[in-house]
């Protein structure tokens, strides 16, 4: 079982899985854990397989690594080897560490959008139910066709994403846990990591710059949460602190900004008012003076805070820079005046004081005009009938109506002509047998149903069949081949067992003639392509 | 279209009405009939600037020898951009019912850069402009002073005209304004000089001019031909400049001995408090100064300045201000104190002495705008209690009254939130502002709050101080982060650039769907000038009573100078204005009848009647009894009710008849029966 052909990148001896001793190994794709004297694999996880990996604290007894599946369920592994066993775990942990997100994204982006795709549609799923649960095609045979699909005809709402936001509460779901003897422990996910990057960018420089090589990835992050610069309303411990220079930089950032100003002059507070009173006038407020040095300690932390809470939702928390709503707003840069015009009359319109609430349109964004004014242009202009000839014929008509004389004596009785015409309404004799509104009414809505699940199977597998032509690569070739089974086995075990169902029921036989004719066109193709292909072979 | 308002033709540039529109007009139409003065209190978003203007253009248009000029005076540049903006509207529908081209000159100053429009101001039919040029001696006398006597004044939003009024008079000397003073004087001096060796003439020159006395500007005052300055009283018209500061070089001297005693009064280690004659005869005593070229002083220095021909006024804004300070100290005996304090109260150890000659009168600086002008309208969407303006501006109206917002659907709903879910009462009072229970209650309720309200939240604190605190506070106790859960947080700092950008994330973080909660503090420049219309600010909470910071000396000069001259009890009036405060607090969220908007009181203080009593009648009566003492939970359930059926389409149909009015509907003996009630006259 072991196969020899994959790749090992670590083994660790004495590690031990349920109390018994074995072999662990990690390998390009998997992770795998073998009994002691034995040469296969008892547990055995495809990376991708994994959802997250936890580690027993430090100082614990027993020293332990844990991976949690997407489906719930775990495996716990006791590193054992009595001299190593830390140096054990957290190389296997590192390795995991940069293996799990390589895979992590590419398996979870994949399935996520398979999954979303079948929630979305639902045709799509009952097709999927059909054809894949009950075993008529694989399932990568099903979304190969669909995914390159997707990502071909129809890529902009895809790979156009929307960038999500900061959840605001990110820094809330950092709470630490104390780990039972006066310390505290955070969780970091990898989320959270991208959180605190996105929020002070001047902390993911200090990564950049120090880990791994003057810090551990763990004393970066301890460091970092000791900071004064984390938590705001703490004393700055002083120098040593890496995170200092992060705030003053901050700070910087923020100044900037606010010498930028800003673009709503609305609620611009500096020229708010018309005119301030002159240095000296004016019944003085006994503004408190906000020089650092008369502050008293409290005080300037609790400004710290406010100013945290104002900046660092700056700019990140919008994700991006296209978060303004109005698409104008770069422009407005531009065109500064109308912006203020146009909110000074957005701020005097009474909307119900006028007579008509016009409906705000959108305009409409045509790239050539004049194939708007004028429509499609027909080919062959010179069939049209000229103006002049138009009014002829309307003068003929004129005139032959003005000549009309009704042939009275050829003209039905009123008894004939009106019971002609029941006759011909709906219900009236001649109607009867009109198939039209009595398919509805004459099969049983089950039945119905059932029908139009097969016809999306058939017509599912007939484009796949007819996806292939014109035959033209040996890929193609053994595709057209596989359909053409696929369509028989569909035909065995989808389609008899329903026609036996409705002969049955003693309905009429021929609600699958035509599937029955579609399938049998396919057939006919396939069997002309195959003597072809027989006869160019020999 | 086209009213009728008591016999008046009205163009109103829209085909609807709101009824008290049509009220508030009928009242002003009352006031400019009997030339004289009104206070109109009606709620922001019922379109009140362009009823006045409305019908203001319609009274110039119909009699204009009666009202020759709108002077139309608001207070923040948005509001004067706002006003131009529905006076354009106004014009354009004039010439679209008349056909005639427009022959209105309206003008706006909304900046000290386009200052220099003298001659335009005499012809223009309708000036916009802030407060300040009308008020502020110094600027009216530049800008205002030859505005006609038949204009019609209007001051809007002049719920804080009184403090306007009285910055305009107060003045602040620190030993930094000395030293520039010192500077300015130094370089009259050399100026003196120097002209003196080239152009000798010019000095003697304004010297016979000084002789001949301010004859000028007696004569105008007499034929009434300008506004009067409250800086220049009537007596010193009639006299010529006291020879002792005559010439040059004797004013310059007598500059400094005046600055020299204000050196020696800023030496001081107590604080002093004195009036003004006290100090009159402290600087005579000590200096020999006499009351009289005192007085001169402002007009002295004027004039000195304008024969030096010095171009660059701003650099002698120092000495300008001593000069100014002198000559008011001197003039007035009452309505001002001295308050010398040589340090702040809250850092004893640090000397920074100042001198605070503050007003305490506000009918001194708007006392020429009532002598002067035939009309003058005090309107604001909160002026309650509206008899209290009269009698602190010191003036006799003839039209009193407060409209109510006709509503279709009750769009605002006042809740007092007096306890916690714990049964706390919740209060900012002095002995409870420290307790953590009230602070976590606060914080419950904006948590809560956070959860329920969609898209954007107001919260006003009563002082900067107590803001950080809570903050802090909440900060520590992992409120703030679970806030966060639901709506992203800005906080105003008393940094304006830093406000505005938290202010502009905020509006952004609403328009995104994002949420967000702004804390901002009463009397602050947010809750003065900010609006926050529809999805903005669907609820606004005040924590707390917004009184005025009492421990300072010059607001205790004022209540007592309120008491004894005006016989307004202190605590009538510090209620008043933390009232006045609150309310405007709280209507920054109602901008309209499509508008909507909680309104949470969260103390307890408010449910009492001469608390209530004093909040704008149209928030008034829609506080229930029902709502006065809620718990935080009772307040949640309420206003998710409230939101539910908010968020229900709101048509014009749904409007039509009762909060909205058609041509035909106005004309109904019924209709107009109802109107009747809505003006409440006081």
């Amino acid at each position: 079982m072991a196969s020899l052909s994959e790749e090992v990148l670590l083994v660790v001896k004495k590690v031990r899985q349920r109390k018994q001793d074995g072999t662990l190994y990690l390998m390009a794709e998997r992770i795998a854990w073998g009994p002691e004297g034995k040469d296969r694999f008892t547990v055995s996880h495809l990376y991708a397989d994994i959802r997250c990996q936890k580690i027993s604290p430090d100082g614990k007894a027993k020293i332990q690594l844990q991976l949690i599946l997407h489906t719930g369920e775990s495996t716990t592994f006791h590193f054992s080897n009595e001299s190593s066993a830390l140096k054990d775990r957290d190389a296997a942990k590192e390795l995991l560490q940069q293996l799990l997100p390589k895979f992590k994204k590419k398996a979870n982006k994949e399935l996520e959008e398979k999954n979303r795709m079948l929630q979305e549609d639902p045709v799509l799923f009952q097709l999927y139910k059909d054809l894949v649960v009950s075993q008529v095609i694989s399932a990568d045979e099903f979304w190969a066709n669909r995914l390159g699909d997707m990502n071909n005809s129809d890529p902009t709402p895809y790979n156009n994403k929307q960038d999500v936001g900061i959840s605001g509460a990110f820094l809330a779901d950092i709470r630490p846990q104390t780990d039972g003897c006066n310390g505290l422990r955070y969780n970091l996910t990898a989320d959270i990591i991208e959180s605190i990057f996105r929020t002070y960018p001047a902390v993911k420089q200090k990564y950049g710059e120090n880990v791994p090589h003057n810090l551990t990835e763990k004393e970066f992050w301890t460091r970092f949460f000791q900071s004064h610069y984390f938590h705001r309303d703490r004393i700055n411990t002083g120098t040593q602190d890496i995170f200092s220079e992060c705030a003053k930089q901050d700070e910087k950032g923020l100044k900037s900004m606010v010498v930028q100003g800003v673009k709503n002059p609305l609620v611009d507070l500096l020229s708010l008012e018309d005119k301030t009173l002159d240095e000296g006038y004016g019944v003085s407020t006994t503004t408190p003076s906000t020089s650092n040095a008369n502050r008293t300690v409290k005080e300037s932390s609790n400004a710290a805070i406010i100013k945290r809470f104002n900046h660092h939702k700056v700019p990140f928390f919008f994700s991006s820079e296209t978060s303004s709503t109005d698409g104008n707003s770069r422009d407005s840069d531009f065109f500064q005046p109308p912006v203020k015009k146009v909110r000074l009359q957005e701020a005097i319109e009474y909307e119900d004081l006028q007579r008509e609430n016009r409906l705000k349109t959108v305009a409409l964004n045509l790239k050539k005009s004049d194939r708007y004014a004028h429509g499609p242009v027909p080919l062959q202009s010179q069939h049209y009938t000229t103006s002049q000839d138009i009014i002829n014929s309307v003068n003929h008509i004129r005139h032959e109506m003005v000549n009309y004389k009704p042939n009275l004596t050829q003209v039905l009785s009123s008894t004939a002509a009106s019971s002609a015409i029941t006759a011909l309404s709906p219900g009236g004799v001649l109607m009867m047998t009109g198939t039209q509104q009595a398919i509805n009414q004459m099969i049983p809505t089950e039945v119905q149903g059932e029908l139009k699940h097969l016809y999306a199977a058939a017509g599912e597998l007939l484009r796949h069949f007819w996806s292939c032509f014109p035959v033209n690569s040996p890929f193609l070739e053994e595709k057209v081949m596989k359909m053409k089974t696929n369509l028989e086995r569909f035909q065995m075990t989808k389609l008899c067992p329903f026609q036996e169902k409705i002969q049955r029921q003693y309905l009429s036989t021929n609600l699958t003639g035509h599937l029955e004719e579609m399938l049998q066109t396919a057939y006919s193709k396939f069997h002309v392509w195959q003597t072809r292909r027989m006869l160019r072979k020999t | 279209m086209k009213l009728n308002i008591d016999g008046l033709l009205v163009y109103f540039p829209y085909d609807y009405i709101y009824p008290e529109q049509y009220s508030y007009m009928l009242e002003l139409k009352r006031t400019l009939d009997a030339k004289g003065h009104g206070v109109l209190e009606m709620p922001s978003g019922t379109g009140k600037t362009i009823s006045l203007l409305s019908l203001i253009v319609a009274y110039q248009k119909a009699f204009p020898l009666e009202v020759t000029k709108l002077i139309y005076c608001s207070r923040t540049v948005p509001e004067i951009e706002k006003v131009v903006e529905e006076l354009r509207k106004l014009m354009e529908f004039y010439c679209k019912q008349t056909g005639e081209s427009n022959n209105f000159l309206a003008l706006a100053l909304s900046s000290r850069k386009n200052l220099c429009i003298h001659p335009e101001i005499m012809h223009a039919n309708i000036v916009v402009y802030s407060y300040h040029y009308l008020l502020d001696p110094k600027i009216a006398d530049l800008v205002s002073k030859e505005l006609a006597k038949k204009s019609v004044v209007v001051f809007d939003e002049a719920h804080n005209i009184d403090n306007v009024c009285i910055d305009s008079m107060s003045v602040n000397i620190t030993r930094r304004t000395l030293d520039r003073c010192q500077n300015n004087v130094d370089t009259l001096q050399n100026t003196i000089s120097k002209i003196k060796e080239t152009d000798a003439a010019k000095l003697k020159e304004e010297y016979r001019r000084l002789v001949e006395g301010l004859k000028e500007a007696n004569v105008a005052r007499e034929t009434d031909v300008y506004l009067a300055n409250p800086v220049l009283p009537d007596e010193i018209l009639q006299e010529a400049v006291p020879g002792t500061i005559r010439t040059a070089e004797h004013f310059v001297g007598f500059l400094r001995r005046f600055m020299e005693y204000l050196k020696s009064r800023l030496r001081v280690h107590h604080v002093v408090q004195e009036s003004t004659p006290q100090f009159l005869k402290d600087i005579f005593e000590k200096v020999c100064i006499d009351r009289k070229p005192l007085r001169f002083c402002a007009e002295r220095l004027q004039s000195l300045l304008r024969t030096l021909e010095i171009a660059d006024i701003a650099d002698f804004s120092a000495v300008t201000l001593i000069a100014n300070f002198a000559t008011l100290v001197s003039t007035y005996s009452q309505g001002f104190t001295i308050i010398i304090e040589p340090f702040e109260d809250r850092t004893p150890t640090i000397a920074n002495p100042v001198l605070h000659f503050s007003c305490m009168d506000p009918s001194i600086a708007i006392k020429p705008v009532f002598q002067r002008f035939q009309s003058v309208v005090i309107t604001s969407g909160t002026l309650s209690p509206l008899d209290i303006y009269p009698r602190i501006l010191d003036f006799r109206p003839v039209t009193m009254a407060s409209f109510t917002m006709t509503l279709a659907r009750t769009c605002l709903c006042p809740l007092i939130v007096g306890r916690g879910n714990d049964q706390v009462a919740l209060s900012s009072k002095f002995e409870t502002r420290e307790d953590f229970a009230v602070i976590r209650n606060y914080g419950n309720l904006l948590l809560e709050m956070s959860a329920i309200v969609p898209d954007g939240i107001v919260a006003f604190f009563t002082s900067y101080m107590y803001m950080e605190n809570i903050v802090a506070s909440w900060y520590e106790q992992g409120i703030l982060e679970n806030i966060q859960r639901n709506k992203l947080i800005f906080i105003e700092t008393p940094d304006a650039a830093e406000t505005s950008m938290a202010l502009e994330k905020y509006q952004e973080a609403c328009e995104n769907g994002r949420g967000a909660i702004l804390l901002s503090v009463a009397r602050g420049k947010v809750s003065e000038g900010i609006d926050f219309v529809h999805h903005f600010g669907r609820a606004v909470i005040m924590f707390g009573v917004p009184y005025v910071y009492t421990q300072s000396r010059i607001l205790k000069a004022r209540l007592e100078y309120l008491r004894d001259h005006f016989q307004i009890r202190e605590n009538d009036f510090l209620t008043f204005d933390a009232m006045r405060h609150a309310a405007q607090c709280v209507g920054r969220a109602i901008r309209g009848k499509t508008d909507y908007g909680l309104m949470i009181f969260a103390d307890k203080r408010y449910a009492r009647a001469d608390k209530r009593g004093k909040l704008p009648r149209w928030i008034q009566e829609h506080i229930s009894d029902g709502s006065l003492n809620l718990t935080v939970d009772e307040a949640i359930q309420l206003s998710k009710h409230f939101l539910r059926q908010m968020a229900q389409p709101f048509r014009q149909e749904d409007q039509l008849g009762l909060s909205l009015l058609t041509l035909e509907q106005l004309e109904s003996e019924e209709v107009l029966q109802k109107i009747a009630k809505i003006a409440h006259q006081t």
